[in-house]
């Protein structure tokens, strides 16, 4: 059976969004989420973020931002990366509110990766199957993103690739972290 | 109704028996397990044996279907038991690594609703006997699979370990079950006197099996996922049965301080957050009491802020505020 992964980064509109493009494009099951309150884009200034919440369509998000500043989100691509969104999935998920099963969850911040142990480690058992959960770090910009996104494929892959997967995922990881130079938390729990 | 159900399971397992892509016969397989188990389970007797035919499938997915269809018939009539036992311990042994994860899996719940419907029942024929007897050498196997060389069988062995500590052990008036581990059996509704459970023998094990989980924390030759899992299990277990928090505190300490050498720089860190993560679980339990000094020094050294520590600690009375402070 393929594996079932998860991307989760903050706010499910640019790390996890250009990794559920890239990995569904290449067949793997993906669903993406954000794990934060709430939902943040760039504003006109640091301090003046644009908030939404979890269940605003990227197609809300979209016109009020055109409504709101056209030239500016034009040129910092939150209108590419909404217009991108919108033609994934209708809106934002929250990974806190999602009871799928995944076998794989990936965070892009370390930050990110405390948040979903903990909240899987908070819900109530039920069936005591194995999710393994991974984190490569992503700074949070297009260009990172799309390199992240080929990273975390990558090793999505790798992983589909193996027959048992349990007992590979160790080598996977430690040889994986030495090619990217990068660390690689991986933590597991149970459903 | 239930004659088209019926029509609907034969050609469901006549499709799932013929040749064809193993994801379509599993789908056909699972499509009888909701059918049955779902919508009219008194066919459960009907076409038992049906099913069972598949657990020789050549297919490792559609056994491991049969595996969950067994689990779950097994949660809606434990007394079933009697009729899988053989179908389980060959699946048990079943030639792929991933057919005999899942049996283990499925195992930690086969087994609580075995004792306790055994611990229940008044009628105890040969075949129970039977049964019973397969059932512990079933469990035997699977506790001596925490020596296996395969990192995934360990992990199920594990957790089914962490099953058995519990059953096997009493709840008692600080125990803090999680909800979906309520109705869960433990030593306490075993009866004295009980023609094939032995209460004390029963317990002896469960004693038996925790320390093995201990020490089979603190070895030193360890996967960083089998260390997770047991670091998970071992704090469960503690939460849920508070007589082992002294054990479980002091199996932390001595991890903490000697983590197997053969992890890596980042599991190191991903196991520290881990042993973060439980003790700040075990903090809040008000069992633990007792141990907050220790607890929060090592919580302290993995990095934890007084804010987290603080927001962990269970309410207390004033005094025993003052003892921890002073």
């Amino acid at each position: 059976m393929p594996l079932k992964f998860a991307v989760v980064c903050s706010s499910n509109q640019n790390r996890s969004m250009e990794a559920h493009n890239f990995m569904s494009k290449r067949g793997l099951i993906i669903k993406s989420f954000g794990s934060g309150a709430q939902v943040k884009l760039p504003g006109p200034s640091l301090d003046k973020p644009n908030i939404y919440t979890f269940d605003t369509p990227y197609e809300h998000m979209y016109k009020d931002l055109i409504a709101k500043d056209q030239n500016l989100y034009t040129q910092n691509g939150v209108l590419h990366m909404l217009d991108r969104n919108r033609r994934i999935k209708e809106k934002p998920e929250r990974f806190q509110d999602c009871r799928d099963r995944f076998d794989i969850v990936f965070t892009v911040e370390e930050r990110i990766f405390d948040q979903v142990l903990e909240d899987l480690d908070s819900r109530e058992k039920k069936t005591n199957e194995l999710v393994h959960i991974i984190n490569i770090d992503v700074a949070d910009n297009p260009e990172d993103a799309t390199l992240g996104a080929f990273m975390l494929c990558d090793l999505g892959q790798r992983m589909e690739a193996v027959d048992d997967l349990d007992n590979e995922i160790d080598e996977i990881l430690t040889e994986y972290e030495s090619k990217i130079k990068r660390p690689i938390l991986h933590a597991v729990s149970f459903y | 109704m239930t004659e088209n159900i019926q029509e609907t399971i034969v050609e469901l397992l006549n499709q799932a028996s013929l040749y064809g892509k193993d994801s379509q016969r599993v789908q056909h397989l699972r499509h009888v397990q909701e059918l049955i188990l779902r919508k009219d389970p008194s066919l459960l007797d009907n076409f038992l044996e049906e099913v069972l035919v598949f657990q020789t499938d050549r297919s490792a997915e559609v056994r491991k279907t049969i595996t969950s269809f067994i689990e779950e018939a097994c949660q809606h009539d434990p007394e079933v038991i009697v009729k899988v036992i053989d179908a389980l311990r060959f699946l048990l042994y079943d030639d792929n690594v991933l057919v005999q994860k899942k049996l283990i899996v499925a195992m930690v719940s086969i087994y609580k609703s075995t004792l306790k419907w055994l611990s229940r029942s008044r009628l105890i024929d040969e075949n129970v006997r039977s049964m019973w007897e397969s059932m512990i050498n079933m469990k035997n196997h699977i506790i001596s699979l925490l020596k296996s060389d395969n990192d995934g069988l360990r992990t199920a062995a594990i957790k089914f370990i962490e099953m058995l500590a519990l059953a096997l052990s009493k709840r008692t008036a600080d125990s803090i079950v999680p909800q979906s581990n309520d109705q869960d059996i433990s030593v306490n509704v075993i009866q004295d006197d009980h023609r094939i459970l032995k209460k004390a023998k029963l317990e002896l094990e469960g004693k038996d099996v925790m320390e093995k989980l201990l020490e089979f924390t603190l070895s030193q030759h360890l996967s960083s996922v089998n260390l997770i899992s047991a670091m998970g299990a071992i704090a469960n277990i503690a939460r849920q049965r508070p007589d082992y928090m002294s054990r479980v505190v002091q199996t932390f300490e001595a991890l903490q301080v000697n983590l197997p050498p053969t992890l890596v720089d980042s599991q190191v860190s991903s196991v520290r957050k881990i042993i973060k993560l439980k003790l700040l679980s075990l903090l809040k339990h008000p069992a633990s009491l007792a141990f907050h000094p220790q607890i929060t020094t090592l919580l302290t050294d993995l990095g934890a802020t007084q804010a987290e520590v603080l927001k962990h600690l269970p309410k207390v009375t004033s005094e025993s505020k003052r003892k921890l402070t002073s």
